[in-house]
């Protein structure tokens, strides 16, 4: 009988204290969902106001910054090297240093880790057709370089697949006017914009026209890549006119030019380039500092 | 004037190394060597009636030296000039001083500044102020200091605020009287701004006059709930005085956060006004609100002009700003009346400025999630850089940025110390943003000549008696224009940016033109 009593208690004792345990553990793991919740959240919020300008407001990629949904960390997929790649930026790239703190970085984190990947049929191509295409019917070496070899009146590619999201690929080779490419910026100009790889035509004093990309260019001199791939120094002085057209040298590859199958081969192929780890690349800037005014 | 030039050279060998007292800083016009204060005089005009660089030698200005402050990011200083010494600040709360003849420094200061501060936008300072033998700093970490004009030693050091809540300090002190003024930066961190005055003796605070008002005060009831806690209405662009009036002008910056309206309901006074306050004790004597319940930062943060002149058939004391909404405004500076704006850029976000002075809002651009484009975007038509009037032409000169962007909005829960924007906005990708140097009529706002610039700028605009206009881009350019005509004189590359103003000055006889730009001081002469 005592026995039975002392089990019935020791029962009733287990069963109390599975219930305190059961609640317990219900309450941390509410407690964490709304803690994980409330990152989201915050972390949606300063990505907004520091990232998104470059990747996008969704996060999935701008004409200055790669898709983050996508699932591919080229500098590292743990969220120690993704901590890093943010907070530390990555040299030789367009990402900057981001002097954010560490709970606002963990709070980006968990926003992009709550985000869903998308689906590009484009990634189902074949990289080495799309090889083919490129230095082939394509000819995008006329203008494109590629570790070291091609062109120079367009962007170098060596490592566009790591820098830009795959609907921004398929833009630009569809549609190269609807986001111009960037080009130089000045590092001492904090609200500065980069020049783009818009149209420029500028005509001599003796009527001669030339027509290209400027390098660089201000109030009173324009340094311009021409359509032949020649570096011309002008002078603004010297100029009867400089005229800047809101559309890109590139010509759009429609349907007819590379049909859809063609174009995720090419796309598969733009993906494999990811340049070298210490590559180096123009200088960008985030646009953060653009988010504010001087104060 | 050339009178009044000799006589100023010559006191200024009779009073060499003389102690700037209140009645020099009042008469600060009849120093022409001299340059006493951030805008060159009280009435703001940055204006020097030294002529001897002028439109016939100004294609032949030379350098004549170069002073590297040591230090990277936006250089924004105003320095001052007394007596042969030029007193400048740098980046990271540097401050120095130099001979204005030769560049060589006497003295340097760095103040020890903590690890994590939160200006919004670079570590910068735009100058001192000075009034005995000693000058005045504000500094990022949201104190007030003084240092000695000779030795650049710590007289004394006083708090202001937390800089861990991004309180911080980036302007130019202005002295009146025996009180040093200064206002606080922060409109991106939900701070509440003020406006201080300390005693520059001992740096006791004099008065503080906090513009976004508490429970009771009026102009409370244009903020919803609590949010005028985080109301923001910074106030850091250095102010001018008109000793007559005994009022102090100073301008404020965007209610926080600063794109997004939903939490903050109301006009929210007295975010971007201009107010007008009592030297002596920081009593509100009038207000003026240019961007009520602002959606696109529009800080009026630009430095207000004062003039007297002839306003429809009677003389009146005027405040003129040319505001960053894209608006030129005149006002009457005895009781804030508005008296007329005119657009002086592409301006969408209003159709019009109504009789009472208040904006005809257009409502359908109102920022959202998706992003509008609104003109002129959150950099402004114009901005903090300085403007210039010269009596000589009757025109102000400003610089202007074309630019519109494209605004997104949303809520945003505020964290002390945090940014706090409610948006974030993006440049038109279509249309790249230029920008030029405006020569407005300083009564009626019409546009006299305008000089293009090839990106939109950073730096302002000096004028001078010799009839030309200094300016610098942001492609590195210090440029020389025709006051008149606006043609262009000379040019010279400098290799950065420029974020400030020229300010001119002379000693043994020769005048100087001094910028700064990336990370030095240039000095220039003619021939």
């Amino acid at each position: 009988m005592l026995k039975s009593l002392c089990c019935e208690m020791a029962l009733a004792l287990a069963c109390v204290i599975s219930l305190l345990l059961y609640s317990s553990l219900l309450h941390a793991a509410e407690k964490t969902a709304a803690e994980k919740a409330s990152a989201v959240k915050e972390g949606a919020s300063v990505f907004r106001a520091n990232c998104s300008p470059c990747h996008g407001l969704n996060a999935r990629g701008g004409g200055r910054g790669p898709d983050l949904t996508a699932g591919r960390w080229t500098h590292g997929s743990s969220d120690a090297a993704i901590f890093r790649t943010i907070s530390q930026g990555v040299p030789g790239t367009e990402m900057p240093a981001n002097p954010l703190e560490d709970s606002e970085t963990r709070a980006i984190i968990a926003y992009l880790r709550s985000l869903s990947p998308p689906k590009h049929p484009a990634v189902m191509g074949d990289p080495a057709k799309g090889d083919q295409i490129f230095h082939g019917k394509a000819r995008c070496l006329d203008c494109h370089m590629v570790s070291g070899h091609g062109g120079v009146l367009g962007p170098d590619l060596s490592r566009v697949g790591a820098s830009r999201s795959i609907s921004y690929l398929m833009d630009s080779i569809r549609q190269p006017d609807k986001d111009l490419s960037s080009g130089i910026v000045d590092p001492n100009n904090h609200y500065g914009l980069p020049l783009v790889y818009d149209t420029v035509t500028v005509v001599k004093a003796d009527g001669t026209k030339l027509t290209g990309v400027a390098k660089n260019e201000d109030t009173y001199s324009l340094q311009l890549i021409s359509t032949d791939q020649k570096l011309h120094l002008l002078l603004k002085q010297d100029l009867k006119e400089v005229t800047h057209e809101h559309r890109s040298l590139m010509p759009p590859y429609s349907e007819d030019a590379l049909d859809a199958a063609e174009l995720r081969d090419l796309i598969a192929y733009l993906e494999t380039l990811r340049g070298e780890e210490a590559g180096g690349a123009p200088l960008q800037r985030s646009k953060r500092s653009r988010a504010k005014e001087a104060q | 004037m050339k009178r009044a030039l000799l006589l100023a050279v010559l006191l200024g060998t009779n009073i060499a190394q003389a102690q700037v007292t209140y009645e020099r800083l009042q008469s600060a016009a009849n120093e022409p060597h001299n340059w006493l204060t951030y805008s060159g005089r009280y009435a703001g005009w940055r204006y020097s009636t030294l002529d001897q660089i002028n439109t016939t030698n100004a294609s032949h200005l030379t350098m004549q030296w170069a002073f590297q402050v040591g230090d990277l990011g936006q250089f924004e200083t105003t320095p001052l000039v007394v007596d042969g010494v030029l007193y400048g600040t740098g980046q990271n709360d540097r401050a120095f001083a130099v001979d204005a003849r030769t560049g060589r420094p006497i003295w340097r200061y760095q103040r020890n500044l903590p690890e994590k501060l939160q200006p919004c936008c670079g570590m910068v300072n735009r100058g001192m102020a000075i009034l005995g033998d000693r000058l005045f700093m504000a500094t990022l970490d949201a104190h007030v200091i003084a240092l000695d004009t000779k030795s650049g030693n710590l007289l004394w050091d006083v708090t202001a605020a937390d800089y861990r809540k991004a309180y911080t300090f980036t302007v130019a002190p202005l002295v009146v009287k025996n009180e040093v003024i200064v206002g606080i930066s922060g409109g991106e961190y939900g701070v509440r701004g003020f406006i201080d005055a300390y005693d520059a003796a001992t740096g006791r605070r004099v008065w503080r006059f906090e513009t976004v008002p508490g429970p009771g005060e009026p102009g409370h009831e244009t903020w919803k709930g609590d949010s005028w806690k985080t109301g923001g209405a910074p106030a850091w662009i250095t102010g001018t005085f008109d000793p007559e009036l005994n009022l102090v002008y100073w301008p404020t910056g965007n209610p926080a956060p600063s794109n997004y309206g939903g939490e903050r309901g109301g006009d929210n006074l007295y975010s971007n006004c201009m107010l007008a306050l009592d030297a002596d004790t920081g009593k509100l004597k009038w207000y003026f609100q240019f961007t009520p319940h602002d959606l696109y930062d529009y800080d009026a943060t630009q430095v207000p002009i004062l003039l007297d002149a002839t306003w429809e058939g009677r003389p009146r004391k005027l405040l003129v700003q040319a505001n960053r909404n894209g608006f030129f405004y005149v006002l009457d500076r005895t009781d804030g009346k508005f008296l007329s704006a005119k657009a002086f850029g592409k301006v969408t976000w209003a159709t019009g400025i109504a009789a009472d002075g208040k904006p005809l809002v257009n409502t359908s651009l109102k920022a959202n999630p998706q992003g509008t484009r609104v003109c002129p975007g959150a950099l402004g038509l114009t901005n903090w850089y300085a403007p210039s009037y010269s009596p000589d032409s009757g025109l102000v000169y400003i610089a202007i940025s074309n630019e519109c962007d494209l605004f997104t909005s949303s809520p945003q829960p505020y964290r002390a110390g945090h940014d706090f924007l409610g948006s974030v906005y993006v440049p038109d990708p279509v249309e790249r943003p230029t920008g030029a140097l405006k020569a407005l009529d300083a009564l009626s706002g019409a546009e006299k000549w305008s000089f293009p610039y090839f990106s939109n700028p950073n730096g302002g605009a000096l004028s001078t008696a010799g009839r030309i206009v200094f300016a610098g881009d942001s492609d590195g350019n210090f440029i020389a224009l025709d006051a008149g005509t606006g043609h262009d004189l000379w040019h010279v590359q400098l290799g950065a940016a420029i974020y400030s103003t020229a300010i001119t000055f002379q000693v043994d006889g020769k005048q100087y033109v001094v910028v700064p730009a990336g990370s030095a001081l240039f000095a220039f002469s003619a021939p």
